[in-house]
C-alpha cells in the first residue's frame, strides 16, 4: 500500500470535507443547536422590538441609522453575539465529543490528527459563518427599516452596501480568529467557558490599554475594517489605526498559529473519559 | 517494515501517579489471543496503547510494523471495539457505520456494501435503520463489533466483547471471532473470565496489577481447574440425544435443553467433558454447530489461577 502524494492529498481533502460536513450538521441541526440559535436570535428580536416601538420623531432621522448600526454592531453583535456564538461552536468541537464519550470513534479513524483538526475547524467556521452572516445582515436591515423609504434607499446605496460588506468581513474574520482560539481552548481546558470569559474581559478592556497591549487583542485588528468609527467614551486611549492589510495579515496569521497549536495538542490527545 | 507481530517493548503507562501497566513485553502472533485479568488489571490500558488512544509513558509499540501514533496507517489494518457503551448522538446503526467508512475514503457504493455486510454479520439487519439509543445492551455490543470490523482489518482488538450478550449471542459472537481468526487475522479478546476465552484462544495473556503474569498456551493450566463446575453451551440437531448421554457422565452436574436447538451443560471437569462430547457426537451421528463455554460465574477459577483474592465483579 504505497499511496503517492497526489492520492494522499485527495484522501485528506475528502476526510476534511467529511468531518466538516458532520460538524456543520451537529452544530446547526441537532438538539444542542438550540442555545446557539437563541443567542443569534437575540439581536434580531431586540431590533425588531426597536423597529416596532420607535417614536415617529426618530423615524424621520434616517442618516442616524448608520451610527446606530455601528453601535449595535460593536457593543452587541461583535463583542457579545459573535464572540459567544464562536465560543459555543468551537469549544464543542473536541470538548463536546469528550463529554459525549464518542471521541474514540473519531480517533479510531485512519486520519492524521492534524487533518482531523483542519476538518473540525473548517466545519466550525462554516457553521459560524452560516449563522452569523445572515444574522448580521438581518440586523442591519432591521436597523434601517423603521426609517421608511429614506432608510431603505440609504441602505441600498453604494455606500450602504459597501459598509454592510465591511461589517460582514469583520464577522467572517472574527469567526476565523475566535474560532481557532476556542478550538484550542476546548482541547486544553475542562471547562473552557471560564478562560473564554476572561478573554472577553481582555477584549473589552483593550480600548483602554496602551498601544502595545492593544495589539494583543483580536478586536483591535477587527475594528480596523469598520466603515464608521465609534466613540468608546472619554477614557479610551487613541490608538494609531491599523492599515487593513496589516490587520488582515495579523488575524490570518494568528488564526493559523492557533490552528497549528491545536493540531499539536490533538496529537497528544488521549482517551481517558473516566478522568473527566 | 512489515511484520506479522504486535510487539510491546518495555511499555509502561502511568495515569499521573496511578499505574496503568508496567514494563510490558509482549509479542502477539496471528490467531485468537485471549487477554485475561480481573477488573483494573490493565486490559483496557493495554488495548488503548495498542490503538494509540493512549501514549505510552515509556517503551515502544509496533503493530505489524506500524507505530500507533500514525493513525492514518494504523486504522487501515486495525479495528477496535472499546469497552465504552456510548455512541454519537442520534446515530442510527447503519448511519454510524457509513460515517466511519466514509472516513476511510471508500466510494459510496463500497461504503454501502461494507456497512450492510458488517451489519448482517452481527445479525442486526432488521434494526439497522433504528437509532442506537433505542438498542438493547446486546445490540449495542453488536453494532460496536460491526464498527470494529467493517473495514476488514488485519488486527481486531475487542475489549470484553461478550459483555451483555446472552448465551446464544455469546456463542454466535465466539463463532464470529474464531472465523475471523481462522482467516489469518489477529483477534485479541479481553475478558475477566478465563474460561470464556481459554477454550477458543490459540494463546492467552494473563495480566494482573498492570503486569503480564502468564503468556502462551494454557492447556496445561486448564487441568488444574477440574474441581470448579463450568457451563458449556452445545448447539446441535439432536439436543435430546446428547442430553441423555451427557447426563450419565459423573462429572456433569446439570444438562438443560433450551429452545432453538440448544443444550446447556454444567460440568466439574471441562477437559474430560470435551473428550466425552466428541465421543458421543461421533457415536450418535449428531451434527454439531457449536460447543462453547457459556459461563460468567468462574471468578473462583480466576482467583485460583492468580492465587489472590481478586475477581468478583459482574454476575
Ligand atoms: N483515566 C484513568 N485515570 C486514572 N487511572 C486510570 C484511568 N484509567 C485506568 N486507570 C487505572 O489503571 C489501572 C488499569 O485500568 P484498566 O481500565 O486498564 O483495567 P481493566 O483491566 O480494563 O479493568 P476492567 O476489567 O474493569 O475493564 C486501574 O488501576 C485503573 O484504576
Ligand atoms: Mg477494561
Amino acid at each position: 500500500m504505497t499511496a503517492g502524494p497526489p492520492t494522499e492529498a485527495r484522501v485528506w481533502r475528502s476526510q476534511i470535507w467529511t468531518i466538516a460536513k458532520s460538524e456543520v450538521r451537529r452544530t446547526l441541526f441537532s438538539r444542542r443547536s438550540f442555545a446557539v440559535y437563541l443567542l443569534v436570535a437575540m439581536p434580531l428580536a431586540l431590533m425588531l422590538l426597536r423597529a416596532i416601538f420607535m417614536p415617529d420623531t426618530l423615524r424621520v432621522n434616517a442618516p442616524d441609522a448608520t451610527t446606530e448600526f455601528a453601535e449595535v454592531f460593536h457593543f452587541f453583535l461583535l463583542r457579545f453575539v459573535v464572540f459567544f456564538a464562536n465560543a459555543m461552536i468551537f469549544v464543542r468541537l473536541f470538548r463536546g465529543e469528550i463529554l459525549e464519550k464518542s471521541l474514540h470513534y473519531t480517533l479510531l479513524a485512519p486520519i492524521r490528527r492534524d487533518v482531523l483538526v483542519l476538518g473540525k475547524y473548517l466545519g466550525g467556521v462554516l457553521s459560524a459563518v452560516l449563522l452569523l452572516v445572515p444574522a448580521t445582515t438581518l440586523t442591519y436591515l432591521l436597523v434601517y427599516l423603521p426609517h421608511g423609504r429614506a432608510g431603505l434607499s440609504l441602505m441600498s446605496s453604494a455606500a450602504g452596501v459597501s459598509s454592510l460588506l465591511a461589517y460582514l468581513v469583520i464577522v467572517v474574520l472574527a469567526c476565523f480568529a475566535y474560532g481557532a482560539l476556542f478550538m484550542l481552548a476546548g482541547l486544553y481546558f475542562k471547562n473552557p467557558m471560564v478562560p473564554a470569559l476572561i478573554f472577553l474581559g481582555w477584549e473589552t478592556l483593550t480600548p483602554f490599554l496602551p498601544a502595545l497591549l492593544k495589539s494583543l487583542s483580536f478586536v483591535h485588528y477587527l475594528v480596523s475594517f469598520a466603515p464608521v468609527p465609534v466613540s468608546l467614551g472619554a477614557f479610551a486611549l487613541l490608538a494609531r489605526p491599523v492599515a487593513w492589510w496589516v490587520a488582515l495579515l495579523a488575524l490570518l496569521a494568528s488564526s493559523a498559529i492557533l490552528v497549528f497549536l491545536a493540531s499539536r495538542a490533538a496529537r497528544r490527545l488521549e482517551v481517558t473519559y473516566s478522568a473527566e | 517494515m512489515r511484520s506479522d507481530r504486535i510487539v510491546f517493548t518495555d511499555v509502561s503507562k502511568f495515569y499521573g501517579e496511578v499505574l496503568g501497566v508496567n514494563k510490558v513485553n509482549l509479542e502477539v502472533r496471528p490467531g485468537l489471543t485471549g487477554l485475561v485479568g480481573p477488573n483494573g488489571s490493565g486490559k483496557s490500558t493495554l488495548m488503548h496503547l495498542m490503538t494509540g488512544l493512549l501514549r505510552p509513558s515509556r517503551g515502544k509499540i509496533s503493530v505489524l510494523g506500524i507505530a500507533p501514533d500514525r493513525p492514518e496507517e494504523l486504522f487501515r489494518i486495525i479495528g477496535y471495539c472499546t469497552q465504552y457503551d456510548s455512541f454519537p448522538n442520534g446515530a442510527t446503526g447503519i448511519g454510524f457505520l457509513r460515517y466511519a467508512l466514509s472516513l476511510h475514503g471508500y466510494s459510496k457504493a463500497e461504503i454501502d456494501e461494507r456497512a450492510w455486510a458488517a451489519i448482517e454479520r452481527v445479525g442486526l439487519t432488521d434494526a439497522a435503520r433504528r437509532r442506537i439509543a433505542g438498542y438493547s445492551k446486546g445490540m449495542r455490543q453488536r453494532i460496536k463489533l460491526a464498527h470494529a470490523h467493517c473495514h476488514d482489518p488485519q488486527v481486531l482488538v475487542l475489549d470484553e466483547p461478550l459483555n451483555g450478550l446472552d448465551p446464544m449471542g455469546r456463542a454466535e459472537m465466539i463463532d464470529l471471532f474464531t472465523e475471523l481468526a481462522r482467516e489469518g487475522r489477529h483477534v485479541i479478546v479481553s475478558s475477566h473470565i478465563l474460561h470464556e476465552v481459554d477454550l477458543i484462544s490459540d494463546g492467552v495473556i494473563m495480566i494482573h496489577g498492570g503486569a503480564i503474569v502468564a503468556e502462551g498456551e494454557i492447556r496445561e493450566v486448564r487441568g488444574e481447574i477440574t474441581s470448579h463446575p463450568i457451563q458449556v453451551l452445545i448447539r446441535c440437531d439432536k439436543p435430546h440425544v446428547v442430553a441423555s448421554e451427557v447426563f450419565r457422565l459423573e462429572h456433569v452436574v446439570e444438562a438443560r435443553i433450551l429452545e432453538d436447538e440448544g443444550l446447556l451443560v454444567r460440568t466439574r471437569d471441562a477437559d474430560a467433558f470435551f473428550t466425552e462430547v466428541n465421543r458421543i457426537v461421533l457415536a450418535a451421528d449428531v451434527v454439531v454447530e457449536t460447543v462453547a463455554p457459556a459461563d460468567e460465574s468462574v471468578h473462583a477459577v480466576y482467583d485460583y489461577l492468580i492465587g489472590e483474592g481478586v475477581g468478583g465483579g459482574s454476575a
